[in-house]
Formats: structure tokens, C-alpha cells, sequence
């Protein structure tokens, strides 16, 4: 996330590359220091000129909102403003319900922050915030005036406005001021995925690829479709031109999606073909295969013309029916011919697939779109337990934080209260929270100690806006420069909030030095109980445990598959599939036995899952199976589902029954034949996961090919 | 139209509807003229939109509340 899209310089041969290098970085930083600081202070002087009561709050969500990429700062602005609204709308209901029973009142308050925090850790994009913020909302809203239950509506329509206010100046500033366009990054990210995809297509016509090489290939395809999800949903806010192709980009990762299962499932079927001694039947399909590969590789410089390709492919598909028959005449046996047929439908169904798919990316590398394509939706795989405990843990923290506070009678509990609701939010999504909350917590300690300096040394003797830049920007700009490097940004975050905060501008300025100790201590305080509160509740974003949920809710999508109805399950499977599956693998080593295991069972789930898929297509869409042979299926799918549910031993030998029941039931339907072959060799599959529960005595390994001709 | 507006009770500024409003149109503008990309030929685009914002709004503000 690091380009440096607008610069066309001619990069002249220099004496020093790694001075260039670094003073790329450099440019790349102070601009966004320059944006923060900037936006900041015209958030500062509006809201003073508005006379609005706590221009910090305005500068603080500032700090909170400036991003890099404003792609990101106006999709983090659109959500923010929608918690915002959300959560001064609770503060006040709740303020409405107990304006006299403070007990109740923090009870319900802190399950609002708990729920908005486990809300936060079920989404990886900026909607997130908007959880963040309506909790916080609610917090700030009525933790001021919680003695003045009168006051509560003014002082809701004081932060709405200055928070409301902060969000408009980022969003301005970042979106007019040398904007960082993510637009240019993703139309990269499109055009490299799509490259990259067909190279790889091309390359891999010699037939076998070693399992290894898929499974990274594999990873690295997930990556590119959930990348280009994620930063799809940002840059709509970004860019109209963008927003009006946005669902023609869904369609086009879920196509992409899709002919990459048809492709692993094709490669598959060949290597299991080659390694079970099937040589001549493995060379048919390699041959079938290779117009495909002659359809992709046009003159060099054409090879990524996605028009080109899309006629080149339709060209090929014609000719593939009566190529693959004259191939299958020298296939003697009819089990030999089963084969075939299987490897042959796959492929003319991945060939479509990948005409479908540069056809539709061509048609996005235009000026413009006509007509309107299908909706479709990249579902998100959650774990809905651990925002459960996202939840319980900062329900602990604030309900902590409240008994103390009421036992106590501290008169700063309210800010100790505020910190903590923004932070147990914060940090709940983040991977590796107690680091996280204890880099910020130094941040936020150097910020204060910053802003005490500006206030009692430098500000007393200044005059004036102007002067108010000059004294504090020295300091302030340390934050925003902080948060560029990737491995501070934690402090930098947490130093600008702390500056910000406990400078605590105001017009006209109060110089209060026990004020300011006591809210610094309670702002610590709150910020390091939320840290806490992961020690005692540990995070489960990124854990073993984790993994084996997500592990298991992967396996279930094959009885997913196998049962939930038909319309737009597809999709469904398929981007469920990738979405749990990145989670799983961003945490795991690369390489390592962990990794490798769930590489081979995200496999081995995409390529049963699609063809379950495909053979309920089969089962729903013609007519012509009869009843009987469509309950044989049903209860081979059911089989599968099972199998995948709990794998065993015993499981895998009733699914193997079934499945060659099956196949002997539908010996006059070749589709649906073809499809519970297919599935049948990829239980076989003596490299895929199941592999370890399949029993040592094989029954041989197509018993009923005698009733398929 | 009148300077405040009663909602549910509560004195709004007339100026919010209006905000919305214009919001609502920019959105609508986006929507046409990103189907037709004619944001290429404009040198910068956010801060043509930005301007075209500030255009209808102020125009509609003064019309309106004048």
C-alpha cells in the first residue's frame, strides 16, 4: 500500500539510488504530514469561528480519520459519519431511559460499547469505524453531562456538529490536496491479477503441475480477489467512475473466482490421471488442453488484450466438442472414456469460464459501460464467536471502569470512561492487540508530554491563530510523521490523539495545570485498562484456536454446497470459501506444516464443493433425471457433506459406497455422470487431506465401468 | 423557505434540507457522469466536484433562503 502512482519523472541514472529511494519516501510522508497538520488546523480555526464548544473533539476526529489514500479517508469518513449519527442517537435514548439511575445507565451504556466493539471485528474494512464511532458517540455524548441529564440534547448537537465537522474538513483536505489515488492502485492490482492468471494458464499447458506449486498458486490467487474486494469497497467512495463499474467488478472476481476452481479442479483430475496410470487418458486431456494454451498466446505484445483473447477463446471453444471426440476414439476402455469425458467437460466449462471472464474485463478496460450485468456479492466468512468475546471483554472493561468510577467518586472518571471506549474499540479488530495497546499507550504519554509543553511554556505567550500554528505545529507534526513508518505507526497514532486531546483548544483558552494532570492520569488510566483487558481476555483474531474454527467452518461449506438452495450459492461458496480461507492463512508461517495442511484442505474444499455445485445444477435444472437416480444423488451429496462435516475413516468408505452407487444409478445422464466421477477421483485424491482416512485396501478404482457403456 | 425548520420539535437550520439535498443531486450527477467517465476530461476531479458542489449548494441557499 505504498505507490507512488502520480510522479511521471524520467528516472535519470543517479549517483546515490538510495538517496533518491529515501527522499521518495520522505516526499511521500511530509505530504501527508502537511494534509494531517493542515486539515487539523482548518478544523480547528472552523470550529472556533462556528463557536462550537470543544474544537478538540473536531481535531481529534480529524487525527482519527487522515489517511494516506483518500480513497480510504472518504470511505473512513462515510461510515464515521453514519456511527456518529447511530451513536449520539443512543446516548440520548439511553440518557432518556435513566436520566436518574446512574447505575442503570452505565450498565446499558457499556453493553452498548461492548456490542458496537464486537460489531467492529466483524468487518475487515472501514465499516468497522462506524462501529467504533457509534459507540464512542454514544460515550462522549452523554459521559460530560452525565450530572445534567437537562443538558444532554445541547451538548449531543455540540459533538454531532464537531464531529460531523472534522469528518468534512479531512475529507476535503485529502480529496483536493495532492491526492493519493487508490484508484490508480487498484486498476494496477486489476490489470496484474488478470496478467497474471493468464500466464499462468498458458504457461501450465505441458499438463502436470507439482501440488506445491498449485497450492502457492492457489494462495496467491485468494490474495489477489480478496485484495481487489477490499480495495474495490474503499475506492467507490473515491471515484464515480468507479462507483458506476462497481458491481461489473463484482461480477468480474466472482468470474475470476470461479474459472480459478475450474482450473485447480481440471489440474487435478490430470495429475490424480497420471499418477494412478492413466498415461494415455492424462496425454488426451493434455492435448485438449493445448489449444486452449495456443488460444492464449497471440504475438507478445497482444498477450494481455483482453479483446483479443475473449475472440481467440471463442474461436477455440467451437473446435473443442470435435477435437475432444476425435480423442476420445483411441481410448479403448469404457472407464478409460469416463475419464475423458470428465477431464473434457471440465475443461470446455473452465474455457467458457475464462472466455466469460476477459470478455467482462475488457469490457471495464473501456471508456464506457453499456447495459447492466447480473448483481453479485462477495460474502464474508465471520467468526461470530469471536466478536462474542470481543464483546464480553469490553462489557468487563467499561463495567470495571464504571464500578470504579461510582465506588470511587473520581471526578475524572468520565475521561478515564471515553479513552477506554475508544480503544477497547480500536484495538479489538487489530492482530496483535497488547503490543498494539502498548505502542499507543507510549504515544499517547509522549503526546501529553508535548502538548504540556506547548500549554504552560510556549501558548501563554502567544496571540492569536497564527501564532497558535507556530507554537504547536513543531510538535503536532511528530504524530502524523510517526504514523508513516510502518513500524511506529501505532505510537504515531497514539501520540497525535494525546496531543490533540489533552491540548484541549479553546476559545478562549483555560490554563488550568491540575485540570490537566488529572485528565492526563484518567486518560492513561482508561487507555491502559482497555489494553489490559486483552491480557485477561485474549484476542482471538489470528489464534490457534481460531484457525480450527475457521478450519471447520470451511469443511462445513461443503455441506453448505450440498444443501442450502441453489440461487446464487455459487457465488456464495466461492467467496466464503477465499474469504475464510485468507484468514486463515495471513496468520499462519508460510511454509510451514500449519499452512501447508490448510492450503491442502481449502483445495480439496473448493474443487468438492464446485462440483457438489455443479451436480445440483444438473439435478435442478433438467428434468430429465429420473426420481429414483435423483435420490441415489441426493443421498451420495449428502455423504459428501457428512464426510466433510467430520472426516473418519468409516465416513470415508460410506461416502465412497454411495458415490459409486451413484455413479452406477446415472449411467444414462453423462452430465451428471461426469460431475459424481469427479467428485468420486477427488475422494480418491491420494494428496488431498481426506487422503489420511482412506483405508489401505482400495477397492479397485472404478468397479462398475462394465455398466457404463 | 423558512430559515428554521421544526422537526419533531426541534428547531433545524433550513440550510440542512438544502444540504441534503444538494448532496443527493451530487450523488445523482456522480452517478451519470461516471457511467460516461466524463471526469477524465477535467484536469482535477475532486476539485471540480467540489466546486460543483459548492456551486449548487450556494446557489440553492440563496434561492431558497433568501
Amino acid at each position: 500500500m505504498s505507490a507512488v502512482p502520480a510522479i511521471e519523472s524520467v528516472p535519470s541514472p543517479s549517483r546515490w539510488p538510495w538517496l533518491a529511494e529515501f527522499l521518495a519516501g520522505e516526499r511521500h510522508a511530509w505530504i501527508f504530514v502537511g494534509k494531517s497538520l493542515l486539515a487539523i488546523y482548518i478544523a480547528a480555526w472552523l470550529a472556533m469561528w462556528l463557536q462550537l464548544e470543544q474544537p478538540a473533539t473536531t481535531m481529534i476526529t480529524v487525527a482519527i480519520v487522515m489517511n494516506p489514500h483518500s480513497g480510504m479517508v472518504l470511505a473512513k469518513s462515510f461510515y464515521r459519519a453514519i456511527g456518529t449519527l447511530a451513536g449520539s442517537v443512543c446516548g440520548l435514548v439511553l440518557m432518556a431511559l435513566f436520566p436518574q439511575q446512574r447505575e442503570l445507565f452505565l450498565l446499558s451504556l457499556s453493553l452498548w460499547v461492548a456490542l458496537c466493539a464486537g460489531g467492529a471485528t466483524l468487518y475487515r474494512n472501514f465499516m468497522s469505524y462506524g462501529f467504533v464511532l457509534a459507540g464512542y458517540t454514544a460515550a462522549i455524548v452523554t459521559l460530560p453531562v452525565i450530572s445534567h441529564p437537562l443538558h444532554v440534547f445541547d451538548t449531543a448537537v455540540m459533538r454531532v456538529s464537531e464531529v460531523l465537522l472534522g469528518i468534512l474538513v479531512a475529507a476535503v483536505v485529502s480529496d483536493l490536496v495532492w491526492p493519493e489515488r487508490l484508484r490508480l492502485l487498484l486498476r494496477q492490482n486489476a490489470r496484474r491479477q488478470f496478467a497474471q492468471f493468464i500466464d499462468f494458464v498458458r504457461d501450465s499447458t505441458g499438463g502436470s503441475i507439482p501440488r506445491a506449486q498449485m497450492e502457492q498458486a492457489h494462495l496467491a490467487f485468494v490474495r489477489a480477489a480478496v485484495q481487489l474486494e477490499d480495495m474495490r469497497a474503499s475506492v467507490i467512495f473515491e471515484d464515480p467512475e468507479v462507483h458506476a463499474r462497481s458491481t461489473r467488478m463484482r461480477l468480474l472476481n466472482q468470474r475470476y473466482m470461479s474459472a480459478a476452481t475450474s482450473f485447480q479442479s481440471l489440474h487435478h483430475l490430470i495429475n490424480r490421471l497420471q499418477r494412478s496410470g492413466s498415461q494415455s487418458v492424462a496425454d488426451a486431456l493434455i492435448m485438449l488442453y493445448r489449444p486452449i494454451g495456443v488460444a492464449l498466446s497471440p504475438e507478445p505484445a497482444l498477450r494481455h488484450e483482453t479483446t483479443i483473447l475473449a475472440e481467440r477463446l471463442t474461436a477455440c471453444m467451437t473446435q473443442l466438442p470435435a477435437q475432444a471426440a476425435a480423442l476420445r476414439v483411441s481410448l479403448d476402455t469404457p472407464t478409460a472414456q469416463l475419464e475423458f469425458d470428465t477431464g473434457a467437460a471440465l475443461l470446455q466449462r473452465f474455457a467458457a469460464e475464462l472466455r466469460d471472464f476477459a470478455a467482462l474485463e475488457g469490457s471495464l478496460r473501456g471508456k464506457q459501460t453499456r447495459g447492466s450485468v447480473e448483481k453479485v456479492h462477495f460474502r464474508r466468512g465471520n467468526d461470530n464467536l469471536g466478536a462474542a468475546i470481543a464483546v464480553l471483554r469490553t462489557f468487563f472493561t467499561m463495567v470495571t471502569l464504571s464500578t470504579f468510577w461510582l465506588a470511587s467518586g473520581w471526578a475524572f472518571g468520565a475521561s478515564a470512561m471515553l479513552l477506554a471506549t475508544i480503544f477497547s474499540g480500536l484495538l479489538a479488530a487489530s492482530p496483535n492487540p497488547v503490543s498494539a495497546a502498548t505502542h499507543t499507550l507510549y504515544g499517547y504519554a509522549a503526546g501529553m508530554l508535548g502538548a504540556f509543553l506547548v500549554v504552560f511554556w510556549l501558548m501563554p505567550g502567544s496571540d492569536g491563530f497564527l501564532s497558535l500554528i507556530a507554537v504547536s505545529a513543531a510538535f503536532l507534526l511528530i504524530g502524523p510523521y510517526l504514523s508513516t513508518r510502518d513500524t511506529l505507526s501505532g505510537v504515531g497514532a497514539g501520540y497525535t490523539l494525546g496531543f490533540v486531546y489533552i491540548l484541549a483548544l479553546k476559545n478562549p483558552m483555560v490554563y488550568d495545570p491540575t485540570h490537566f494532570f488529572n485528565d492526563a492520569i484518567a486518560q492513561v488510566a482508561g487507555l491502559a485498562l482497555s489494553g489490559i483487558a486483552f491480557v485477561f481476555v485474549p484476542a482471538v483474531t489470528g489464534s490457534g484456536w481460531q484457525r480450527a474454527r475457521q478450519l471447520r467452518r470451511l469443511r462445513e461449506l461443503v455441506a453448505l454446497a450440498a444443501s442450502a438452495p441453489l440461487e446464487g450459492l455459487a457465488w456464495r461458496f466461492e467467496s466464503v470459501s477465499r474469504d475464510l480461507f485468507q484468514q486463515m492463512v495471513t496468520h499462519t508461517r508460510p511454509g510451514s506444516a500449519e499452512s501447508r495442511s490448510l492450503l491442502a484442505w481449502g483445495l480439496a474444499v473448493q474443487e468438492s464443493g464446485r462440483a457438489v455445485l455443479e451436480l445440483r445444477q444438473d439435478l435442478a435444472d433438467g428434468h430429465r433425471v429420473p426420481a429414483a437416480v435423483c435420490d441415489v444423488i441426493t443421498l451420495a451429496l449428502q455423504a459428501v457433506a457428512r464426510l466433510y462435516l467430520q472426516p473418519a475413516a468409516a465416513r470415508w468408505r460410506e461416502t465412497d459406497a454411495a458415490v459409486r452407487m451413484a455413479i452406477g444409478a446415472a449411467a444414462a445422464m453423462p452430465a451428471v455422470r461426469q460431475h459424481l466421477y469427479q467428485l468420486r477421483t477427488a475422494l480418491h485424491d491420494d494428496e488431498s487431506p481426506l487422503a489420511s482416512y482412506i483405508p489401505s485396501s482400495i477397492p479397485s478404482p472404478l468397479p462398475e465401468s462394465g455398466n457404463a457403456a | 423557505m423558512p430559515h428554521e425548520v421544526a422537526f419533531r420539535g426541534v428547531l433545524l437550520p433550513g440550510l440542512l434540507p438544502v444540504f441534503l439535498g444538494c448532496l443527493l443531486l451530487m450523488v445523482l450527477i456522480d452517478m451519470v457522469v461516471g457511467r460516461f467517465g466524463l471526469y477524465r476530461h477535467v484536469w482535477h476531479p475532486s476539485l471540480f466536484r467540489f466546486a460543483l458542489f459548492v456551486c449548487l449548494f450556494g446557489a440553492a441557499g440563496l434561492l431558497l433562503l433568501r
